[in-house]
């Protein structure tokens, strides 16, 4: 997520000469890319992308903290100082019972008395709306300031509106409703985590948002702040499930820094004495009920130097562990409290070491080593000649999208939250969308030829579908024999497939369309370039086209073979054109043994006229 | 018919010829000789009628006047267009050819993936294609992102209607390449040099985003890999592709299934990284990439202690775009199909 940071709130943490332009670009370079530099009230204020892993670094301390390791010691000086804790007594009590220990490892709380709800001052009121906040009184301030300052999320709630000073900590039940600070009444699903005071009322929606029944007002003259670490999981579920991403959500479920939890509840202490004029009046609570065990990891220097592909001294590896908050102990690492969930095999550690040791700082160097034996799929290379093939027969190449809408064809698998009913289920065939591909572009021209080359889904038992290539076409203002044409000449003179080696079907759509789907895996199993070299004959060959009256019922392989049986010396046989049942065919002969003559070929011509009419009642057109 | 005849016929045809003043008379002696119902064509008539003796004799002489009279009116037809060698007038010589229709490859689906795949193949990386709709435990599970996993948000994963499986849990649009990674490394083939360029989904769809869309992801696995060879595999790839002179940089990221990750910028085409008014920092982002983590590794059956590994990944379609400095304001366009669009690549 992206925070804010504004230069004059980090100098409270900080003193250096570095200017913030080179600070930025250092934080960029090592730790957090700075995504924008805006002016704001004379303010330079960073908006920094801060990665998933690093909870720690969504405050302002716990930049200045990273920005420690990044600077020589000489140009930096770090300047956070802990809240001490301070003496408490007071009569204010509050009971608290904790239905399950797991939902929250630490409660902490105290009650201040004697305070006095106003406006903050201007200082800090500049402050939140620089970090995007909205400021709203003194007390309700501080805890959103200290969520921004420290990274801890807090809570403060009006005392005397927890009936029976009572607090049960517990699992929502289904259907509970409350009101949350910002008016919304929510109905809670089972498993949130949520606060019940003495008189079974909710008064909290943990990690989330405070209930609008125990919330701050003027009046308010006692406050129970309130600062806890809460089942990442859950906050993550019901933030998920509620719809409703606060600040501090994002932060409980990234994970909190378990040790920083009475340091940020003193400071709230501290600046609601100063700011509030309020008085402790009840004991600290303090409940851990799940203490994070401490962590060691191997620091594998030889693995370091692996990664980085150059020699990072052991010293110079240990200085940055140790800028970082880490603790050496021989060949292993201490992780500081706030980065416990983040570090925990030797490479996070050589990740750490690497990135402020400065990626740029590392060589570039190609690969040397053994070549993968793997060779490339056949299926790219005919892909290939295909497209080629196609595009300089004049067809557009097309990109739809892997779904459609569902009634493309049978057995759609369906997406369970498709976008738009457009694109709701994958697709089977490529066709239904080259069609509407035709229908967008009516008027591009009089004749269009499209061709998509892409998967389609089909669905297996048990198992991922099934994902073929598949080569779609469709075409408009295409003659049949012409688009045939270009299919067969595809396949069996460019792919050199066996001629009728690949069955496809050209059906006919509305407005005179045309389309064939092709199954490419086989496409690309039978193509080849394999040839096969006939020795040229020293005789020469003679052509003539004949012109044939074919009756109904006659198909063109029955003529074709009727007329190959007729002589081998028929070299070879030729569809040239049809009008009406007209069809004109070229023939070429040739004998391998003798110089073939016209009187031979009168004699062939004379039985392959005597063939067909006998064996299917085809005549020569006179 | 004897050989006077046509001797005499040939010498009539000569006559005839010297009369021609004009194209259109040109034009007349064709049609009076090798017309329809042209002399010749009569003649070709008789053919059929005359004794088998001499029809060989006849027809070769026949034959012979015909080409004879073709090639004289050929000869004089580009004397009426003097000065030009191969016969084509001034005029002609001006006018464009007569093409024959081109059609045109998709920008990103064909031609982007080309360039890519030819970058690529003199370091070794072998073009793959991976399941485009696969099982959760690929798209998420084996990359070290549990089931309920926070990092798994940053997916706006589709969903397939589909029972569950046991093993590999949900059905999904694979969100991004890396889904191929375990996939490929279960191929028990080391070392590994895979160029992955597949079709990935995500529920997204605006000016920048289209919901399935192409990524190519590299992964290499070997014996002492570092993030000195990723840097040099990357630097290969900005120069050839973007142009020589340019450059990658590596930032600190975080992803689950790398360690350490990466964001990796190229320097920009403008400035060379000095900083412009186009790219603000000098350096514009183009994807994600990192060493592979140890779990991934051991997902895919791979000894994390013997070999290790890294990964790099980007769309195709930005990258394309970014490359050829095509201002194309709305992603949206690339799978729309509007010939008007992809006539122009």
């Amino acid at each position: 997520m992206n925070i804010f940071i504004p230069q004059s709130w980090l100098k409270d943490y900080i003193e250096t000469d570095v200017s913030p332009v080179e600070l930025a670009k250092k934080m960029s370079a090592h730790a957090f890319n700075v995504e924008r530099t805006n002016e704001i009230k004379g303010d330079i204020v960073w908006e920094a992308e801060i990665t998933t892993n690093r909870s720690d670094a969504l405050s302002i301390m716990g930049i200045a903290r990273e920005l420690k390791s990044l600077l020589p010691k000489k140009d930096y000086k770090f300047k956070y100082k802990e809240s001490k804790a301070q003496k408490t007594s007071g009569k204010d009590k509050l009971e608290v019972e904790i239905r399950d220990k797991n939902l929250v490892p630490r409660f902490s709380a105290i009650v201040l008395d004697e305070v006095q709800i106003k406006e903050s001052p201007e200082w800090m009121r500049d402050r939140l709306e620089k970090v995007g906040t909205r400021p709203l009184n003194n007390v309700i301030d501080i805890t959103n300031y200290l969520m921004f300052d420290l990274g801890q999320p807090m809570h403060a709630f009006d005392y005397d509106k927890i009936k029976s000073g009572k607090m049960i900590l517990r699992d929502s039940r289904a259907g509970e409703k409350v009101i949350t600070l910002d008016g919304m009444e929510r109905e809670l699903p089972q498993g949130m985590i949520v606060i019940e005071d003495g008189e079974g009322r909710l008064i909290d929606l943990c990690g989330i948002m405070g209930a609008k029944n125990s919330e701050i007002d003027e009046n308010t003259k006692k406050v129970l702040l309130f600062v806890q670490v809460y089942d990442p999981m859950k906050i993550r579920r019901a933030s998920m499930t509620l719809g409703h991403r606060t600040e501090a959500a994002t932060r409980f479920e990234k994970g909190i820094d378990f040790e920083g939890v009475l340091p940020a509840l003193w400071k709230a202490v501290e600046m609601s004495q100063e700011l509030a004029g309020g008085k402790i009046s009840s004991d600290l609570i303090d409940i851990v009920n799940i203490k994070p065990r401490s962590k060691e990891v191997e620091i594998d220097y030889e693995k370091i130097n692996l990664l980085a592909g150059v020699e990072i001294e052991k010293s110079r590896a240990d200085e940055i562990l140790e800028s970082l908050g880490f603790e050496i102990k021989g060949k292993k690492a201490k992780v500081p409290s706030w980065r416990l969930n983040d570090i925990d095999i030797p490479e996070d550690l050589a990740e750490e070491v690497i990135r402020i040791y400065g990626y740029h700082n590392l060589p570039s160097k190609l690969l040397a080593g053994e070549i993968p034996r793997l060779q490339p799929e056949k299926i790219f290379y005919w892909e290939g000649i295909a497209k080629n093939f196609l595009k300089h027969n004049g067809f557009f190449e097309c990109y739809n999208y892997s779904a459609s809408s569902c009634n493309a064809g049978e057995n759609q698998l369906e997406l369970l939250n498709p976008l738009t009913e457009k694109i709701a289920c994958l697709r089977v065939s490529l066709i239904p969308q080259l069609t509407e591909v035709l229908d967008k572009n009516k008027g591009y021209a009089e004749k269009i030829k499209v061709f998509e080359l892409a998967a389609v889904y089909l669905p297996r038992q048990n198992d991922i579908p099934d994902q073929p290539s598949r080569l779609g076409i469709a075409v408009k203002g295409v003659e049949y024999l012409e688009l045939k044409g270009i299919i067969e000449a595809m396949l069996y003179n460019e792919m050199n497939i066996a001629q009728g080696a690949v069955d496809f079907e050209i059906s006919k759509g509305e407005n005179g369309y045309l389309t064939a789907e092709l199954d490419f895996e086989k496409i690309s199993q039978l193509a080849n370039n394999d040839k096969i070299y006939i020795p040229i004959s020293q005789f020469n060959s003679i052509k003539e086209d004949l012109t044939l009256v074919v009756p109904e019922n006659v198909e063109y392989p029955q003529i074709k073979k009727a007329i190959l049986a007729v002589d081998p010396r028929i070299k070879s046989l030729d569809f040239k054109d049809i009008y009406k049942n007209a069809l004109t065919l070229s023939i070429e002969y040739l004998d391998r043994q003798k110089q073939i003559s016209s009187d031979d070929t009168q004699k062939i011509r004379q039985n392959i006229f005597a063939n067909l009419e006998k064996d299917l009642g085809v005549r020569l057109k006179k | 018919m004897d050989q006077s005849k046509f001797e005499n016929l040939a010498k009539e045809f000569m006559e005839d010829l010297k009369k021609v003043s004009s194209l259109d008379d040109l034009e007349s002696l064709r049609v009076k000789y090798l017309g329809k119902k042209g002399i010749l064509a009569g003649l070709f008539g008789e053919f059929a009628q005359i004794s088998p003796e001499i029809k060989k004799d006849f027809g070769r002489k026949l034959n012979q006047l015909k080409n004879n009279i073709e090639s004289k009116l050929s000869e004089l037809h580009s004397e009426f267009f003097a000065g030009t060698e191969i016969g084509v007038s001034q005029f002609e010589k001006t006018l464009p050819g007569k093409k024959p229709q081109i059609g045109h490859l998709h920008p990103i689906i064909t031609q982007a993936i080309r360039e890519i795949v030819e970058i690529f193949k003199p370091l070794g990386f072998t073009q793959v294609r991976h399941p485009e709709v696969d099982w959760d435990y690929f798209a998420f599970e084996s990359l070290n992102m549990p089931k309920t996993h926070p990092a798994r948000d940053e997916w706006e994963t589709f969903f397939v209607k589909a029972p569950e499986n046991k093993e590999y849990g949900k059905l999904v649009v694979s969100p991004h390449t890396s889904s191929g990674q375990v996939r490929e490394m279960l191929k028990n083939q080391l070392p590994i040099r895979m160029l992955n360029i597949s079709r990935c989904g995500r529920r997204q769809i605006d000016v920048n985003h289209i919901p399935f869309f192409f990524q190519f992801e590299g992964l290499a696995i070997d014996k002492n890999l570092s993030i000195a060879n990723l840097r040099g595999v990357l630097d290969y790839f900005a120069q050839k592709f973007f142009g020589p002179g340019r450059k990658t940089r590596l930032r600190p990221f975080h992803f689950r299934f790398t360690e350490p990750s990466f964001e990796v910028d190229v320097s920009c085409g403008l400035c060379q990284g000095a900083g412009c008014r186009f790219c603000k920092e000098g350096w514009v982002e183009i994807g994600g990439a990192g060493m592979v983590h140890p779990n991934v590794l051991k997902a895919g059956k791979v000894d994390p202690k013997i070999y290790n590994g890294f990964a790099f990944g980007w769309g195709v379609e930005r990258t394309y775009m970014m490359k050829a400095g095509l201002k194309i304001d709305d992603m949206r366009y690339l799978g729309e199909n509007n010939l008007k669009f992809l006539s122009q690549f």
